[in-house]
């Protein structure tokens, strides 16, 4: 059996009977483990499913008269129905039945009758009592123990008849505890100042400098972005991006200032809500807003408030209680005393927050905080008071009886019909309304007419061509002015209208989109091109706008023609104004001419159009400017101007505002109309520019309901904010918010709450907690493998004032971290997983770490401490091959240059649905839940990681060229040079042959190829040092490559 | 923290590899077998899994459940009768009408089993009687996320490990110098919208994260970082790994920790698998015959052809599980012209493949499995006429095909009404699905679990019954 499934079962049925097979059965330890993982599913908390009335799981139930018989008899085996059941000869009546897909082994069995022969002791469940301050054991060895901490591992050492390890030498101490204290190495001068340092305290003012240091706050926040879920990006469905990163800086910032953990805490649940809350206690309340946030389109709202405020509990539950709540949202808690319905009265505290449901579809979510910079600050408060000064200049009030006395004398003057060949209205119809009598037809497909800023317009929703035959023919030495509105929905490039002879010349005018540009702020669009070609492309006139339209927004169009057949002469104007165009070609010498029709979605030149067009207007001369302007803007108001006030559209209503705004209001309205303008188009702006992040705020609460089997659409009984009954209960007086939440949760008298963080401090030392399942301290839980000492640990945090430095400085000089890791044959059979703590943890560095580790001994790291994401090397594609695409954000991914690739681990752009593939491969999380405890593998894909990853080949040719430089002459003095670096001790005599092997035969082999060493310095971005001989620093780098991919360089020992 | 020393990447490997094995590791099976003790449960049928995932929801109605008397319904509204209230999403939740809309392809019976296949299926209808074609699968998710999260990982949100790891974890691996779990992409087509894919789909959730699916992929690195550093030769990279092998034994004797023997050998799979990786990418060796087979895409790295032809290689070298997706079956718009673009870039290598795999025998020990997320709805999403229509997603029911190993041939199972609307007779659910692809694998679905948090998680949830009726 794999030992990640070394359960509950097996530690205490192996290691701990083998080690106390004389002692009294102890029932937390021993017994209850196996009734709740094979008993209570059934017999359990849950009362709905409960089998036969029988409880297992309360003192009252297990021993509760049941008729005649009794479930449990103190000293009497035979008397106990539990026993004669587990026990029983007929398969019928033997449990747990098959169904359950749960068996009891024989020792099992066997343990359980001792329990009961033994009197049947009953506690209740160990975590929900409060710790109390154990008194610190006697040991025989007193030499050996540094600090309390190493009094209770030595007593059980002793128990056991073991002697601990002798203390690792002094450069791999400070390697191992650089590493766990920072989240990197100690650099060579570092480990030669402590190895020289002969003081009795030098381990403790390593400590002192290494708790002091910023990269202190980087290492504690590496595991708490684990517990947290942070991330970049939304997680479901398009998973575009969110800015979160100030909540990290936070969480580094805190760590650094030693916040006491009950602030800490309550800042992250409720920051918001503390008196005179701060900037970054707001910022603090991020931490429940890291969850997954969806806007799938036709997803329903209600389902995901749902499972966000799920998350939100899970969370909160399993990070800072150890409490596996999520169990609950379905049914009563299996093994544990929750309910259903305490579930959803912890969802009741989260149930107040504005969101939406669905959002976040451009960056973060609602509510976010703000955080501008001074200058934006300026700004935000310009259009503040800029917008309630022209507001109230522009009164509704005032405004509007002065717009309807001008609507009613306004006689806008006539569009241009002087030349006025044809005019398309589409109000319904095909009709040319010019008086000429003409009519469009619909050739292929189908139209229909949708509203337009000039009425309704023709839509073309599916591939469709109509044509407007009957105009004289267009020549290269005539006038001409084409004049439309239109609107793209295509995300293709399409064209749009044409006039031209076959797809072979494309004789004629034509206009067409480009190819479509996401650009940004989930707008995307096409630059629009007009050819007048006699034959394509030799001899044509082509130009192309500058800037893009946008998909979805409409835009008048006109294209004038002066007959003069060059492209000086040609005249594009996009909304009454003149674009700005790049001539592609200009080389225009035949006719133009064409008897063909004009079309709109001609497939034969081009993909089918999709959007609308209106208003569509052919002139037999050039239109002067300001006519055409009267196009863009008085056509609209006209078409407003028709329809009476309240049946106007709303795009309507503002254009026909605009329009009076701009001509027909008194002067002070006018000046007021632009500055308004002016100052939304800069609020707008700054809503993208300025930085914000997703936090937590208390609205109006929302109604919250027990949901039968978890699901948002089966309401069933209301409730109120509360916590679970088995834990100590709220303050009769506190109202019923997150601050009183948050603060029931540090309150010492909390049982869970203090125990449950010391014992994820000791993970990050020993990478087994004392309680090995750190998320969940229920009776499905690991029983702790030292209960007193974390009682101790957990007294003492509290007692220190929850000092979170405090508790790391006591852990890390205690002795028993300081212990060699040497693995004795002899303890690799006893004690594998070194749950008894005779040695030193020596386990693979996570993920950040094998990378980190590698950027700082080359010397490439870039140690700059919190900031926005940044974007490392990663092999291209990964992104695009799963992603939605379209105008969203982080669809592909953009990689970053200079120092922002050699950034911490920790500030890797995390994508949800495609995270880092580096960081993924060494076990880290995708962030979608929170994590508690990551697995460690150990597997091939990772080789080929520290082997092939350009990080990797670029932090190999960065140390030997470091080597090369700083390294001294010889070979042997190099080859220490770069093993100290990279493992923190100096080599061995048999390890300096083996490189100096590798070496000679890596400048052969690169002296023979010059080539290949060129191509293999190439990797990387940063510049090669040409002073250098580029075969020997290829040698060098293979060289080091080698060092680096060295078990003990990705390892902790 | 668990370490997993002893069983790893492609299954468990024996314990205590001296170094001085390093140069026999070569041909070793170290890691061969390996599954969980007791698994499997009883005498498996199928040895490996192909799963041809068709996300964004095929429209079953144009597909494979023919409905004659829509016609007669065209452009009515949807009986509330028919609808009975059910939700539908926001996307035609605010239309004014839902009209019906009829498949405007024609349908003919094929094969001994004469069940009906759409025309836009000319290939699969000729493989038909290789078929148990599903037509009432439902779901309960009515978005992509959670509905495709629901039928990889067995719930609809993110958190569970995915259907290949699970089997991975269970089964171990049949080949020492491939993953278990072999994951291929197909490269958008740029016409359809593709609906996104999440790697969680893939994800080894809270399983020891080995069992992940390994992406094999048609551009760059056929695996990620794979390859050499240019300026490293296969030479150059024997005498790194020598180097690198001989210091790691020398720790691993002072240290004794098992884990450094483990990192040994795994630095030897990554030297082999630098060889078989490609080896097995690289289709030249195929015949010309094949290619025909599959069509000129197969041709083409990337395709969904290349990639079917690309899962009979895998399961041929014994992967266990091969997890394939094909986006852009999202037609909300525009389904006639889009549906065919779907089939026409599909259909004729689904049917090569079991093809393929019956000619080389291998039919017999690969199960193949066909579907989307959800169907689509009978009524139009959009603008209906009379040769253009869009549909909806509908999870209520839709057409899945399973084939190959402890399969029925030639069989359709259950009912729908006459609008496609609801199941009629024989439902089957996701967990039903999945606990039949466990059952055909040895595995008992209600068996295979995993402790986390307290709970014994398994991928059926607290559901699922095998389909007997699709079991040879």
């Amino acid at each position: 059996m794999p030992r990640v499934r070394c359960s509950v079962l097996i530690w205490a049925a192996g290691c701990g009977l083998l080690l106390q097979a004389q002692k009294k059965v102890d029932f937390d330890r021993e017994i209850r483990p196996i009734l709740s993982d094979n008993c209570f599913q059934c017999h359990g908390p849950d009362e709905k499913n409960r089998m036969a009335g029988l409880r297992l799981d309360t003192r009252e139930g297990a021993f509760a008269a049941r008729g005649k018989a009794k479930t449990l008899a103190p000293g009497d085996p035979a008397e106990s129905r539990l026993f004669l059941r587990i026990s029983a000869e007929n398969k019928a009546r033997r449990m747990p039945p098959p169904s359950s897909g749960r068996t009891l082994t024989e020792p099992q069995i066997a343990l359980i009758k001792r329990w009961i022969q033994e009197g049947a002791d009953w506690k209740v469940h160990w975590s929900f009592v409060a710790p109390v301050r154990p008194e610190l054991p006697e040991t025989k060895n007193a030499k050996w123990t540094r600090n309390p901490v190493d009094r209770f591992v030595m007593a059980r050492l002793e128990r056991e008849g073991l002697a601990p390890s002798p203390e690792a030498d002094r450069a791999t101490l400070l390697r191992r505890l650089t590493f766990d204290l920072t989240g990197l190495p100690p650099t060579p001068a570092e480990t030669a100042a402590f190895l020289k340092d002969r003081a009795p305290d030098a381990y403790e003012r390593q400590v002192d400098r290494l708790l002091a240091s910023p990269h202190y706050g980087e290492r504690m926040a590496m595991q708490w972005l684990d517990l947290a879920r942070y991330a970049d990006t939304h997680g479901y469905h398009i998973d575009s991006h969110r800015v979160m990163w100030p909540w990290r800086d936070w969480v580094i910032r805190a760590f650094n200032s030693n916040m006491p953990y009950d602030r800490f805490t309550v800042e992250q649940l409720a920051g918001d809500l503390l008196p005179n809350a701060t900037t970054d206690q707001k910022i603090a309340t991020a931490f429940q807003r890291n969850h997954m946030i969806n806007f799938e389109g036709g997803a329903i709202a209600e389902e995901y408030l749902n499972e966000y405020l799920v998350d939100r509990v899970e969370v909160t539950s399993t990070v800072f209680l150890g409490l596996t709540m999520g169990c609950a949202r379905c049914h009563d808690h299996k093994y544990d005393p929750i309910s259903q319905k305490e579930f959803y009265s912890m969802q009741a505290f989260y149930n107040a927050l504005p969101e939406k449901g669905l959002d976040g579809n451009w960056g973060n979510a609602k509510p976010y905080l703000q955080l501008p910079t001074p200058e934006q600050t300026r700004l935000l408060a310009e259009v503040k008071s800029g917008l309630k000064a022209t507001g109230a200049a522009l009164e509704e009030s005032q405004v509007k009886p002065l717009q309807t006395a001008w609507e009613a004398m306004a006689r806008l003057a006539p569009a241009p019909a002087d030349g006025l060949l044809a005019h398309y209205e589409f109000e319904g119809s095909l009709g040319d309304s010019s008086g000429g009598y003409r009519y469009g037809r619909l050739a292929k497909g189908d139209v229909t007419y949708g509203g337009s800023p000039v009425g309704r317009g023709l839509v073309f929703d599916q591939p469709s061509q109509v044509d407007f035959p009957g105009l004289p023919r267009l020549e290269r030495d005539r006038p001409f002015t084409v004049s439309f509105w239109m609107r793209s929905g295509s995300n293709r490039a399409p064209g749009v209208l044409a006039r031209v002879e076959d797809a072979a010349s494309r004789r004629g005018v034509e206009f067409l989109l480009g190819p479509n540009k996401v650009l940004g702020r989930l707008k995307e669009g096409s630059q629009l091109l007009v050819r007048l070609s006699h034959a394509w492309p030799e001899d044509a006139i082509a130009i192309r706008t500058r800037s893009r339209l946008i998909q979805g927004d409409w835009y008048q169009v006109t294209l004038i023609y002066d007959g003069g057949g060059v492209a000086s002469g040609v005249r594009l104007l996009l909304n009454g104004q003149p674009a700005e165009v790049d001539v592609e070609r200009d080389a225009l010498k035949g006719s133009i001419a064409t008897e063909k029709p004009w079309r709109v979605g001609d497939a034969d030149i081009g993909l089918p159009f999709k959007g609308a067009i209106d208003d569509l207007r052919f002139y037999a001369r050039a239109l002067a400017g300001a006519e055409v302007v009267s196009l863009y803007d008085r056509e609209p108001a006209r078409a407003g101007l028709v329809i009476a006030e309240d049946k106007r559209s709303r795009d309507q209503r503002e254009r026909v505002r605009d329009y009076y705004m701009r001509f027909g209001a008194p002067d002070d309205m006018r000046v007021a109309w632009a500055e308004q303008k002016r100052l939304k188009t800069l609020d707008e702006e700054l809503g993208y520019e300025v930085l914000n992040v997703m936090v937590m705020e208390d609205g109006k609460p929302r109604d919250t309901y027990v949901l039968g089997r978890g699901d948002y659409q089966n309401r069933k009984e209301k409730v109120t904010a509360t916590t679970p009954a088995v834990l100590p209960p709220l303050p009769k007086d506190a109202p019923r918010n997150r601050l009183t939440l948050a603060r029931w949760i540090v309150d010492p008298a909390n049982p869970l709450t203090a125990r449950v963080a010391v014992n994820r401090y000791w993970q990050l030392y020993f990478g087994t907690g004392l309680v090995k399942t750190v998320e969940d301290f229920g009776s499905q839980g690991e029983p702790p493998s030292h209960p007193e000492l974390l009682d101790w640990l957990a007294t003492e945090f509290v007692r220190t004032g929850w000092d979170v430095k405090a508790m790391q400085r006591m852990i890390v000089t205690s002795a028993t971290y300081r212990q060699a890791s040497r693995i004795s044959p002899e303890m690799k059979e006893r004690d594998p997983e070194n749950r008894l703590l005779a040695r030193g943890p020596r386990f693979r560095l996570p993920a950040e770490m094998v990378r980190d580790n590698a950027l700082a001994v080359s010397g490439l790291i870039d140690n700059r401490v919190g900031g926005p994401s940044v974007y490392p090397y990663q092999p291209p594609g990964l992104w695009g091959e799963v992603a939605y695409g379209g105008v969203f954000s982080s669809q592909t991914y953009g990689e970053s240059h200079g120092a922002d690739l050699y950034r911490r681990s920790m500030y890797t752009f995390w994508k949800r649905t495609a995270s880092p593939p580096s960081m993924i491969t060494f076990d880290a999380p995708n962030r979608e839940k929170c994590v508690a405890r990551r697995s460690v593998t150990n597997t091939p894909l990772q080789a080929l990681v520290t082997l092939n990853d350009p990080t990797y080949t670029e932090a190999s040719r960065a140390l030997a060229a470091e080597t090369l430089k700083h390294g001294g002459r010889a070979t042997a003095a190099r080859i220490r040079y770069a093993f100290e670096r990279t493992t923190g001790r100096a080599p061995s005599a048999r390890e300096t042959a083996v490189l100096s092997d590798l070496l000679k035969q890596q400048t052969e082999s690169y002296h023979a190829a010059p080539d290949k060493a060129a191509a293999l310095l190439a990797t990387g971005e940063s510049p090669v040092d040409p002073s250098l001989d580029q075969r020997e620093l290829a040698a060098w780098t293979t060289v080091a490559s080698a060092m680096l991919n060295l078990d003990e360089t990705i390892t902790k020992e | 923290m668990d370490s997993i020393t002893r069983r790893h990447f492609f299954g468990r490997a024996a314990t205590g590899i001296g170094v001085a094995a390093l140069g026999s590791l070569l041909d070793q099976k170290l890691y061969a077998g390996g599954a969980l003790e007791g698994l499997p449960h009883h005498t498996p049928k199928a040895k490996n899994v192909i799963y041809l995932f068709q996300s964004g929801g095929p429209s079953q109605l144009d597909l494979y459940d023919y409905k004659p008397k829509l016609k007669k319904y065209q452009g009515t509204d949807l009986p509330d009768s028919v609808r009975m209230g059910q939700r539908i999403t926001g996307m035609t939740s605010g239309q004014s009408t839902l009209p019906v809309a009829s498949s405007r392809f024609s349908f003919a019976q094929h094969g001994k089993s004469g069940a009906w296949v759409s025309e836009l299926l000319p290939h699969m209808a000729q493989v038909v009687d290789e078929l148990s074609i599903i037509k009432t699968m439902h779901t309960e998710a009515i978005n992509h996320d959670p509905a495709i999260t629901f039928f990889q990982t067995g719930f609809q949100q993110p958190g569970r490990p995915s259907i290949g790891a699970w089997v991975s974890y269970g089964l171990g691996s049949e080949n020492q110098n491939l993953p278990s779990f072999v994951v291929l992409l197909a490269q958008s087509s740029a016409i359809n919208i593709d609906q996104p894919l999440f790697s969680r789909l893939w994800g080894s959730g809270f399983l020891p994260s080995s069992h992940q699916g390994v992406q094999f992929r048609s551009s760059g690195d056929p695996v990620l970082y794979l390859s050499d550093p240019k300026g490293i030769d296969r030479g150059d990279r024997r005498r790194i790994l020598d180097a690198v092998g001989k210091l790691n034994h020398e720790h691993s004797q002072a240290f004794g920790d098992p884990e450094i023997e483990t990192r040994i050998s795994q630095y030897e799979m990554a030297y082999r698998m630098q060889t078989s990786v490609p080896e097995l990418m690289d289709l030249s060796k195929e015949s010309q015959a094949t290619f025909e087979m599959y069509g000129p895409d197969s041709r083409k790295p990337g395709t969904y052809a290349a990639n079917c032809l690309l899962a009979r290689r895998l399961v041929e070298r014994g992967v266990r599980f091969v997890q394939l997706y094909k986006r852009g079956w999202d037609q909300h718009n525009d389904l006639p012209r889009d549906l065919a673009l779907q089939t026409k870039a599909t259909e004729q290598a689904d049917a090569a493949l079991i093809r393929d795999l019956k000619q080389r025998g291998l039919l017999d020990q690969t199960l193949v499995v066909w579907g989307g997320e959800f169907g689509r709805t009978v009524y139009c999403q959009g603008r209906l006429t009379e040769t253009n229509y869009g549909r909806d997603h509908h999870p209520r029911n839709f057409t899945m095909w399973m084939a190959g190993a402890g399969v029925k041939r030639g069989t359709v199972l259950g009912q729908t009404d006459d609008f496609c609307y609801n199941i009629v007779d024989k439902p089957v659910h996701v967990h039903d699905l999945q606990a039949t692809i466990l059952h055909l694998l040895g595995v008992d679905h209600k068996r295979l679990t995993y402790k986390y948090q307290g709970r014994h998680f398994r991928l059926t949830d607290v559901a699922g019954e095998v389909v007997e009726d699709v079991l040879a």
